[in-house]
């Protein structure tokens, strides 16, 4: 076949041909774990579409003589991961036309002034192209035995090992990801779904002693088996990859030299920012979009925090912030917003007054004189404590730390002078780029 | 009404963000919100010192904006050009985040890198000359749009000539700005942000 390759333990195609989702895919099946049967378009087919601007000959006839089934997926996947840029097309009757469609649009949106200015931003070439995996559809929505979500092997917010990410019952996994739906913490699966929980644990097991680094997995279980849609390593940052590259070099997956590797300088300048300690009461979770922790009263509206904020701290908290909430934002300590990502207002605003922030808080419900998350109900005047790096959202004034003083980050800078033999009194930074210094001429 | 519907748009605030919305001197401003107040559509906020909305005033924004699109007969247009609006407003926000945070490691952005900040700044211009056509679109169904040129030019230009901070960080950033253009749009095509 010229410009269609069947995905499976055999491929060995470059991820610059057939993409770094692809890439995970074929991982997947060598490791001998689940993936629901499929092809992909190679990113070439995609250069021929953008230099000609029709698909190549050949290539609906290719694609309309595999069998996946009555209905499939088709999604992007270029070398270097950009990720919300491109066209999905789901539960899709893989008919010759259809199919044809579906793979012109992908490519088609490869080139979209929002990819290309994304791409600019990122230093990736405008004339990579995208492949294209076309999937029999798992459906998650197909049962009270079906769901989706997506894992982390351990937690990336600090690093321990614990599973860590969100499951919708149910559900189609492109719900878990735009956040239209509300997602429940990870670890409900274990008691809804036993065997599936089970699985994914072993799954994620494997797939971290390939990387000998955490990993994340997007999965959908169908009528409770579980399958497997993309992976990736974990790229844990801050005090998280400080933990993550101490606790591998001491179970004997990576050496010291390596886990002084994984670290780099500005992990170690995250790793200072003031954090909510793990055993604080969370009652809900968002997206950290500005670190930092902010403690302070509840104020429900702006003209509310303005108010509040004349006798000590305050946390607005909004479904979503607009201009009208510029004095709120302005006056409070700290923000939450229900809605939103890591590019909406609250966090632009939020980040250029660096104030702690946290957005996409997806179970909160903003009243009249109270916020109400699964469990809790929070009234305006209560004090709340946010953590705009993990953001998390808990009730009261917890312990902060600051992983300054960690014992993870003392034991890998011991390890650092042991490597540049250099034992004297230097910043942080200086001790971690010294070893690195050492280790890259070795 | 241009006061009025300036309040509106940008929330509670003091003369100097309603002048540079609507191009007005600040006097001129200050006596327009004076004659609003009388007639009970705004009111000096005590906590913040600036001015803002009453209920009727913003129930008198929405039925004048509403009648000036129906006796131009243009809110096919402009909801048309909204939809391109929306198509450029991800990117711009992606932009801000990116002039904020470095993608790599998620670090924030001290601008001591100026080729990363040059990057920054072209694709913002890149997206302003984009945002130029739409706008143009919205002001063929609604002149006052045009305003928002104006402002976004200019917030431009200045970060071009090195006050970085007119992108995302002031008050009048072109960030700023965008929002505020967002939510004129919502405003005039009557379309909520949230429910409940």
């Amino acid at each position: 076949m010229d410009w269609v390759r069947h995905l499976s333990a055999e491929l060995d195609d470059p991820p610059e041909m057939v993409g770094g989702k692809a890439h995970g895919l074929v991982l997947l099946h060598r490791l001998g774990l689940p993936v629901p049967a499929g092809v992909v378009v190679t990113t070439e087919a995609c250069r021929a579409f953008l230099r000609d601007g029709e698909l190549p000959a050949g290539l609906v006839v290719e694609l309309s003589a595999t069998t996946l089934g009555q209905s499939v997926s088709v999604r992007s996947g270029a070398a270097v991961s950009m990720p919300g840029m491109m066209d999905t097309i789901l539960d899709l009757r893989p008919t010759p036309d259809e199919l044809a469609e579906a793979v012109r649009s992908v490519f088609a949106s490869w080139d979209t002034p929002r990819a290309r200015t994304y791409r600019t931003l990122h230093g990736i070439p405008h004339d990579l192209g995208t492949a294209v995996i076309v999937q029999r559809m798992v459906f998650g929505d197909r049962d009270d035995h079906s769901g989706s979500g997506v894992a982390f092997s351990r937690d990336p917010n600090t690093g321990e090992n614990v599973p860590f990410g969100e499951v919708l019952f149910g559900h189609q996994g492109s719900d878990v990801v735009s956040g239209r739906s509300l997602t429940q913490s990870l670890s409900a699966l274990a008691d809804r779904e036993p065997l599936v929980w089970r699985d994914l644990l072993d799954f994620l097991n494997r797939i971290e002693q390939h990387y000998r680094d955490a990993c994340y997995v997007e999965f959908t279980y169908e009528s409770g088996t579980l399958w497997l849609l993309q992976v990736r390593p974990g790229r844990f940052t801050g005090a998280a990859a400080i933990h993550l590259a101490t606790a591998l070099a001491d179970s004997g997956e990576i050496t010291r030299e390596e886990a002084l590797k994984r670290v780099s300088p500005h992990h170690l300048q995250h790793a200072r920012t003031p954090r909510i300690t793990s055993d604080a009461d969370v009652i809900a979770r968002g997206l950290g979009v500005c670190p930092g922790v902010a403690a302070g009263r509840v104020a429900l509206t702006s003209d509310e925090a303005v108010r509040m904020a004349a006798e000590g701290p305050v946390v607005l908290v909004r479904p979503e912030t607009s201009p009208d909430d510029i004095c709120g934002l302005a006056a409070a300590t700290g923000i939450v917003t229900a809605r939103g990502g890591p590019a909406s207002h609250a966090a632009v605003v939020a980040r250029s007054m660096a104030k702690p922030a946290v957005v996409g808080v997806a179970d909160l419900v903003v009243g009249t004189d109270s916020v109400a998350v699964p469990g809790h109900v929070v009234r305006a005047g209560e004090v709340v404590a946010i953590d705009g790096t993990s953001g998390v959202v808990v009730v009261g004034r917890p312990r902060v730390v600051t992983s300054g003083s960690d014992e993870d980050l003392r034991r890998l800078l011991g390890w650092a002078d042991d490597v540049s033999g250099d034992r004297s009194a230097r910043g942080e930074v200086e001790r971690l780029r010294a070893a690195q210094a050492v280790l890259r001429e070795r | 009404m241009v006061v009025l519907h300036a309040l509106r748009c940008v929330g509670t605030s003091g003369l100097t963000r309603v002048a540079s919305f609507t191009g007005l001197p600040e006097s001129d401003v200050e006596s327009e919100l004076i004659d609003l107040a009388v007639a009970g559509l705004v009111t000096h906020h005590k906590g913040f010192g600036g001015w803002a909305l009453t209920e009727s005033g913003r129930a008198a924004d929405a039925a004048a904006t509403k009648a000036e699109l129906e006796s131009a007969g243009t809110r096919a247009a402009l909801a048309e050009a909204f939809e391109s609006f929306l198509v450029l407003n991800p990117e711009l926000l992606e932009l801000c985040t990116a002039w904020q945070i470095r993608s790599a490691d998620g670090v924030v952005n001290d601008h001591t890198d100026t080729a990363y900040d040059a990057r920054v700044l072209a694709l913002f211009a890149d997206l302003h000359a984009r945002a130029v056509v739409v706008i143009a679109a919205l002001a063929a169904a609604a002149p006052r749009f045009a305003r928002y040129d104006a402002r976004l030019s200019e917030a431009l230009a200045h970060a071009q000539s090195g006050e970085l901070d007119r992108l995302a960080d002031t008050i009048d950033s072109f960030h700023a700005i965008w929002a505020e253009l967002h939510e004129d749009l919502l405003a005039t095509l009557g379309i909520a942000r949230w429910t409940g």
